[in-house]
């Protein structure tokens, strides 16, 4: 039983992974909580059902032009809602990333109804392994978080993009004195973080059903994820979502299942109490 | 970036940066109000001023991180008045911020090498030019896998030196180079600059500390109140003027 939570826990932390790290890259870069977060991974699952079952691809084909696409869809939003409000300080730009996820969400209301849509794939049995029950789903999404992961993390240690990024995470002026161009960085950084948005909505959309509301029941979580990592730091925000979901899973054991997110909350304060920087975050000073 | 710029008024002779009735600031108001100055090739240049002068302000807008009201700005003749700060580098034109002049979540030898990655193909630095600076700054060659941020202050300035010294610079604009530091590397950092100067890189430079950057200077700008009040040889300043009354506003 605890084995067979604690498994769920960690996959439920995963899915929650990729849009946490994707918040907490958009923070560092554009200094600003991007509530749009929730609408992100809502449009991501429909693009991909859309792909899927509209044009009938596999899903793995599916979720890679589903990610190109958002890709482009959120570049464009940056163009219209983010880059006006740029030096407005970070209320604006959260004010305008709920409207964001406004859109995004009854867009695809819109187009698609109320109604919860399934992925075309086949329904499967799940495994036994010991007294574990592993669904394929499970395997499928250890699978693509573990490579995304991996992937962020060699962009970001290894290539020109990742350096240009961390530099203008740290220090903006210093960044352009360099010669780094901001605008193409942050376009890029949308790009990244629209494509883990995306593959989170496909995973959390075979795992249960899509419709226009799942953004909302995860946008919390993805929130408590990245700031107990400490924002700003992407393997903070995994770690932070690892320990959302086991703490989520494992909390069945002593209260009633409709109470676990509100479980993630005080642990949440609780950590925040005594480190208020997060677990990785670094210790802000203000001068 | 066009090449030939302002047809009308060709800047005098090609001066590495001239700077014409410069008009900067951030709010209402302006805090430069009309600044001019041509900087000779070869030439240490030395904005100096008491507090709230303008020295940051006319740094930055030169470096391009301010943007500037009305005015023009040449480097070598092309007008970069306009140009972004991430493409004045390419032009050849390096600056060192005061404070916060190294990515501190990065390692020394990354961040050289994000000096110059950015930067169009002729100014990346080749082989050569990363010796040279390296050979010029000992205590950073040394330092290559560590952390940034755990340098002490003398040692993250002679990294901004140094990654700024990358990119080949033909202007180094230095902020307060002296700023922070211990008596020990604040002549450690002049004789650098001088240094960099004997390589052939005009520099222009804002610094408080007025005694310890004029010996090593060679014209000095006193720049009161968004105006320049003074721009003379640097070894003439202190000699023939009272930088007191100069700063309290009296004609010199």
């Amino acid at each position: 039983m605890i084995a067979q939570l604690a498994l769920n826990g960690l996959i439920t932390g995963m899915v929650i992974a990729l849009p946490a790290v994707a918040l907490t890259l958009i923070f560092s870069i554009l200094k600003f909580p991007n509530f749009a977060i929730g609408g992100m991974l809502t449009a991501g699952a429909y693009l991909t059902w859309v792909f899927n079952t509209l044009a009938g691809l596999p899903l793995i084909a599916a979720a890679a032009a589903a990610a190109l696409a958002f890709s482009a869809i959120m570049v464009t939003s940056d163009r219209l809602v983010f880059r006006p409000l740029r030096d407005r300080g970070p209320i604006t730009l959260l004010v305008a990333s709920m409207g964001l996820s406004f859109i995004l969400e009854n867009v695809c209301r819109l187009f698609f109804g109320n109604l919860a849509r399934n992925f075309d794939i086949p329904i499967s049995r799940p495994y036994r392994v010991a007294d574990l029950r592993i669904n394929p789903e499970q395997i499928t999404t250890a699978v693509v978080t573990l490579l995304a992961m991996l992937a962020v993390y060699l962009i970001l240690r290894h290539t020109a993009l990742g350096r240009a990024m961390r530099a203008v995470a740290d220090n903006p002026s210093l960044a352009a004195a360099r010669g780094i161009d901001r605008d193409r960085t942050i376009l890029w950084t949308w790009v990244l973080a629209a494509t883990l948005t995306a593959l989170a909505g496909v995973l959390i959309g075979m795992d249960r059903a899509i419709d226009p509301m799942m953004g909302w029941s995860y946008i919390i979580t993805i929130f408590a994820a990245a700031i107990l990592g400490g924002l700003g730091s992407p393997v903070g925000a995994v770690l932070g979502a690892l320990a959302v979901g086991l703490v989520q899973e494992m909390s069945i054991l002593v209260i009633e299942p409709q109470y676990r997110q509100a479980v993630s909350f005080v642990a949440i304060a609780l950590l925040l109490l005594f480190r208020p920087q997060g677990l990785l975050g670094q210790v802000r000073i203000a001068r | 970036m066009t090449r030939q710029a302002a047809p009308r008024a060709a800047p005098t002779l090609t001066a590495p940066l001239e700077a014409r009735d410069l008009r900067v600031g951030y709010g209402a108001g302006d805090i430069l109000k009309g600044v001019g100055f041509s900087v000779r090739p070869g030439e240490i240049f030395t904005v100096v001023g008491p507090n709230g002068s303008g020295k940051s302000t006319l740094i930055k807008s030169v470096a391009g991180l301010v943007p500037i009201r009305e005015g023009a700005l040449h480097l070598f003749g092309q007008d970069i008045t306009g140009v972004p700060a991430n493409r004045r580098v390419d032009a050849g034109l390096a600056y060192v911020p005061q404070e916060h002049n190294v990515f501190r979540n990065m390692t020394v030898g990354e961040n050289l090498k994000l000096a110059t990655e950015f930067l169009s193909a002729s100014r990346v630095a080749t082989h050569t030019q990363r010796d040279k600076v390296l050979a010029m700054f000992p205590d950073v060659a040394e330092r290559l896998p560590l952390l940034a941020g755990n340098l002490s202050g003398g040692q993250r300035q002679m990294l901004a030196f140094a990654c700024a010294l990358m990119s080949s610079p033909d202007v180094l604009l230095l902020d307060e180079p002296s700023a922070g530091l211990s008596p020990k590397f604040v002549q450690e950092i002049f004789a650098a600059v001088q240094t960099v100067r004997e390589s052939g890189v005009t520099i222009f430079m804002i610094e408080q500390n007025v005694a310890a950057a004029l010996p090593f200077s060679d014209v000095a700008l006193v720049l009161v109140a968004g105006e320049v009040r003074l721009v003379t040889p640097a070894d003439r300043l202190l000699a023939e003027h009272d930088l007191h009354r100069l700063y309290l506003g009296e004609a010199a």
